[in-house]
């Protein structure tokens, strides 16, 4: 099991770097003059300079690997270039968009995971019940509608017209506030911010803002995981080792949520990492769609402007958190599953 | 005979009610147990055996199964009237069930020791370092070397003969009255299943209960039983001890069994199989459900279906033509 | 199982007929869609016609039934002819893809080896792309347009299909009578087709199907996002593009305007869904254990 988990973190590197290899590969499909565009805002600076000058000054005419090596080694200095969409390098902002989807990100795992799980055990249990049809249907729908047609129904419904839940992170008095001097942003999650300045309005408010994304994003995934979760329960119920926790006198509280719950989890990890992976497509939208500030709608922007010192670092960057969250899935499977660990 | 019956099984009648109709798994049976006897059941896969064991421990799943009729008095309470909550009280301490399949029986994430201990727990009032001491002692009863260590391993670090007898100590750690085995030697090797069997026979001296032994396999009826029913399309066919039963059957399906075994001494020219196959549950023929493959089969055994009744004393048969029968029988002594 | 019996149990399973019923449904106004909303330029019947050059989008009326968008478009004729687009998108995307991901799939898992480590490797860099965002990325480089859509969520829409592919493969290939046929000396290619293959369609007939629709969803994403379908044409996705403008409340009571997102939503959502019933329902169907 070790050697399993050494040898998966050994070739992250390399994984990494094929990434990077992907992505660049896209972006010099470009011509030099289509990749200047990046560096120029004005259309009208292109008649005035020449345009050669400008592309051998940025050295878009190099050999790629050239090109590719000059950001390489940058990479490993720590220095992802600049963006031109962000007016700032590309690790600053990452890292002052980082914490709005962070947060959005958290926020939304809490009812797909535990909502999702519970009630496909719950679903598994009550199994050809009418409450089990009615979550199974839902759960279909739930994965049939498209993330953005939700979020802008959502949108529709409870600000346009009832004005419940605006876009955005926080109203513009609380944005004031936060960007007060009386207000120390420890970590720019808003909601623990406020708890933490004793600013129970911000909390609040913060919070507000939450909701409509964090439903948005969640619906298709906890549809997922409940279906997941409740066919596989269905399938863990039906086990030998099942009938013969029930023939020592187990109740059948314990015999679920014990013997078979455990067992049943194993696929749902699977599917979690998979889920991680749509998580993060649907938080550009989501987070386009409300007007969030984060790393998803950072990526949209900038690949839609070519800005591609971004692009080649917003991938570098997802595919390293996705890397990293397909071996804690795997890590978790040891946990779960003795098999898998005394191998 | 002593009158105190551990078990006492009185036209019990379980059925299946499903999509495609009725099965009647189990269609009026009766049989006791004794208090340290084994009985064994036997029959042909279908026959309604497991559904027998299964609806004594109430384990039947309902929807879409029903215990639909009769008695089930253990110590002469009848069990089809308790609720599932006292079941449990019953389930793994007074009656324990062993399984066919050791391999998918225990649950591959916890440790053999943990599962033996569960029941431990549940039903007796000791702390969890008591339970463990007894869980221990339990892996050396049932001959597992090692068990200190053996204890903290799991189900797949452990061969299917161990792990039956893992099963076995987890069945017994309560110290039960009875203990149903389904099957239980099926899916060993013929060695393994030999020790099994041995170290069964030695638990039950040792522990007193009684054993009711589920199975297709008439050479372990023969090793093991004191008394035998045997089964066919849900119901008992021939019920007497085993001596008898071998040496004397007095039902056509019984007498088929024991010839399509070869023996070393008879010269065959082939193998005796019992013609046809085991009824379709949803499709069983009117009458005796036997008359399909019965070399004695009449027009009354296509129409009535014969009671099982007392033919000698202490020996039961559900058979019209049992006479029948005993002229064949004298015919082939005879030859 | 057979065929027939496949698609028998498909009819008797409710929730496939209803998936069944949806997507005939979906298929027939396709095939018909040139009578149902004829086209105002027969040379061009995937542009959606304008009716007027008003701002405004207009509720349902006698005349637009469903409505104008922002600019006058029609949407009933855009969802009518958007059917036609939707199962164009589909069908090509998730046909080639999934042929694609079939052919590496089985040769990796089939040779094994460094090739198989080797495809495994490029699959895992493939796949740590979010889907999305690949898909932004390569639709803005190779231009606006379906075609370019289309070879984006093909060029990394292979890779779940390959690996449902080797893992069959790798579980068949120790298989006795694979090894058997290996043993009476049939080629390799042969081995392939007939037994791994044809054994290990099942699952890859309900992944395809879930595609359909998953890949209509992100298609139609991108078309919002402004880099699929260009402004106007019949494309679902596209003509909820600037519905975001209206819904907010900003210029008037924002329900008034719900047809822009509600109906070609609830279009992609039924196309979604009864693909989705189908392989929901094909899963029970051939799931061995429930036989």
């Amino acid at each position: 099991m070790i050697s399993y988990i050494v040898r998966r973190i050994l070739i992250l590197p390399i994984i990494l770097i094929g990434v990077t290899l992907l992505v660049f590969s896209m972006i010099m499909m470009l011509s030099p003059y289509q990749r200047l565009s990046t560096y120029i805002k004005d259309p009208a600076q292109l008649k005035s300079v020449d345009v050669d000058v400008l592309v051998a000054r940025h050295g878009l005419d190099d050999p790629w690997y050239q090109q590719y090596g000059r950001w390489i080694s940058g990479v490993a200095r720590g220095d992802l270039g600049w963006s031109e969409s962000a007016g700032a390098t590309v690790s600053e902002a990452f890292l002052s968009r980082f914490p709005a989807t962070a947060e959005l990100g958290l926020f939304a795992l809490l009812p797909v995971v535990l909502g999702g799980i519970i009630l496909g055990v719950f679903a598994s249990v009550h199994h050809n019940d009418f409450w089990d049809h009615v979550s199974r249907v839902l759960a279909i729908i739930g994965w049939s509608v498209p993330t953005f047609v939700f979020g802008l129904v959502m949108l529709m419904i409870f600000y346009g017209h009832l004005g419940w839940f605006p876009p955005s992170r926080l109203d513009s008095w609380a944005l004031e506030i936060v960007n007060s001097s009386g207000f120390i942003n420890y970590t720019n999650f808003f909601v623990l911010d406020g708890f933490l300045n004793g600013n129970l309005a911000i909390v609040g408010n913060a919070i507000r803002h939450l909701i409509a994304p964090v439903v948005t994003i969640s619906i298709l995934w906890w549809a997922f995981i409940m279906r997941i979760t409740r066919s596989s329960m269905l399938e863990i119920l039906r086990k030998d080792y099942i009938r013969t926790a029930r023939a020592k006198g187990v109740t059948e509280n314990v015999v679920v949520y014990k013997h078979a719950v455990r067992n049943a989890l194993i696929p749902v990890v699977t599917v979690a990492g998979r889920m991680v992976l749509g998580l993060l497509g649907g938080l550009v939208i989501t987070e386009t769609i409300f007007n969030i500030e984060g790393l998803g709608q950072f990526m949209a922007q900038a690949a839609q402007q070519l800005d591609y010192p971004a692009v080649l670092g917003g991938t570098l960057y997802f595919g390293f958190l996705l890397i990293m969250i397909n071996l804690c899935v795997d890590v978790s499977y040891a946990v779960i599953d003795p098999r898998i660990r005394l191998e | 005979m002593a009158e105190n019956k551990l078990i006492d099984v009185n036209n019990l009648k379980t059925y299946f009610h499903t999509e495609e109709g009725t099965v009647k798994a189990v269609d009026g049976v009766s049989f006791e147990i004794y208090p340290g006897e084994t009985l064994g059941v036997v029959g042909e896969s279908g026959c309604g055996k497991s559904v027998t064991s299964l609806s004594i421990m109430r384990l039947i799943e309902s929807p879409p199964g029903k215990i639909e009729e009769g008695e089930i008095l253990f110590n002469g309470k009848d069990l089809t009237k308790l609720s599932q909550g006292q079941m449990r009280k019953i389930r793994g301490n007074d009656i324990s069930m062993i399984f066919q399949e050791p391999m998918t029986s225990l649950n591959p994430v916890y440790t053999v020791g943990d599962q033996i201990m569960e029941a431990i727990l549940i039903h007796k009032n000791v702390n969890k370092k008591q339970a463990r001491e007894e869980a221990i002692n339990m892996l050396r009863k049932v001959g597992i070397p090692l068990p200190e260590q053996r204890v903290d391993e799991y189900p797949h670090q452990l061969s299917g003969g161990m792990r039956q007898r893992i099963m076995i100590a987890m069945a017994l750690s309560c110290d039960p009255q009875l203990l149903i085995a389904d099957e239980p030697t099926t899916a060993l090797d013929v060695t393994i299943q030999a020790q099994i069997l041995e170290l069964m026979n030695s638990l039950k001296a040792q522990f007193g209960m009684a054993i009711m032994m589920i199975t297709h396999d008439l050479g372990v009826i023969a090793e093991v039983s004191d008394r035998v029913a045997v089964m066919y399309a849900g119901k008992i066919v021939e019920y007497t001890d085993v001596k008898t039963l071998y040496a004397d059957p007095k039902h056509p399906y019984t007498w088929g069994l024991m010839h399509s075994i070869p023996h070393i001494e008879k010269d065959l020219d082939r193998l005796e199989a019992i013609p046809g196959n085991v009824p379709n549950p949803l499709d069983f023929p009117d009458g005796c459900k036997y008359n399909t493959r019965c070399p004695f089969a009449t027009d009354k055994c296509r129409v009535d279906e014969p009671d099982i009744e007392e033919v000698e004393e202490g020996h039961y048969s559900a058979c019209w033509h049992v006479d029948k029968l005993e002229a064949k029988k004298s015919e082939e002594k005879g030859a | 199982m057979e065929w027939q019996e496949v698609t028998l149990r498909l009819f008797k399973n409710k929730i496939s007929l209803i998936g069944l019923i949806l997507v005939i449904g979906f298929g027939l106004i396709a095939v018909f869609a040139p009578w149902i909303a004829p086209p105002a330029d027969p040379s061009e019947p995937y542009m959606v016609p304008r009716a007027g050059w008003g701002f405004e989008p207009k509720p349902p009326s006698a005349e637009h039934i469903f409505g104008t968008a922002e600019g006058q478009y029609d949407i009933f004729y855009g969802i009518i002819w958007g059917t036609r687009t939707a199962f164009r998108i589909g069908f090509i995307i998730v046909g080639i893809s999934t042929l694609i991901g079939i052919a590496i799939g089985t040769l990796a898992g089939f040779y094994g080896g460094w090739f198989d480590e080797i495809v495994m490797r490029v699959t895992d860099i493939f796949m740590a792309i979010p889907f999305l965002i690949a898909a932004i990325v390569l639709t803005t480089i190779l231009g606006q347009g379906l075609r370019n859509v289309m070879i984006a969520l093909i060029t990394f829409g292979w890779m779940n299909t390959a690996r449902l592919m080797r893992s069959q493969v790798l579980s068949i290939k120790e298989e006795e009578f694979v090894m058997a046929a290996d043993a009476l000396g049939a080629g390799d290619v042969r081995i392939i087709f007939k037994h791994v293959i044809l054994n290990t369609i099942f699952p890859l007939v309900i992944e395809a199907s879930m595609r359909m629709g998953s890949m209509v969803i992100t298609a139609s994403t991108l078309s919002f996002l402004g880099i699929g379908a260009p402004e106007g044409y019949a494309d679902w996705g596209q003509m909820i593009s600037f519905a975001r403008n209206w819904i907010l409340g900003g210029q008037g009571n924002a329900i008034q305007y719900w047809f822009t997102v509600v109906i070609p939503g609830s279009a992609i959502t039924l196309f979604c869904l009864s693909w989705n019933l189908i392989g929901d329902a094909f899963r029970d169907i051939l799931d061995p254990k429930l036989q």
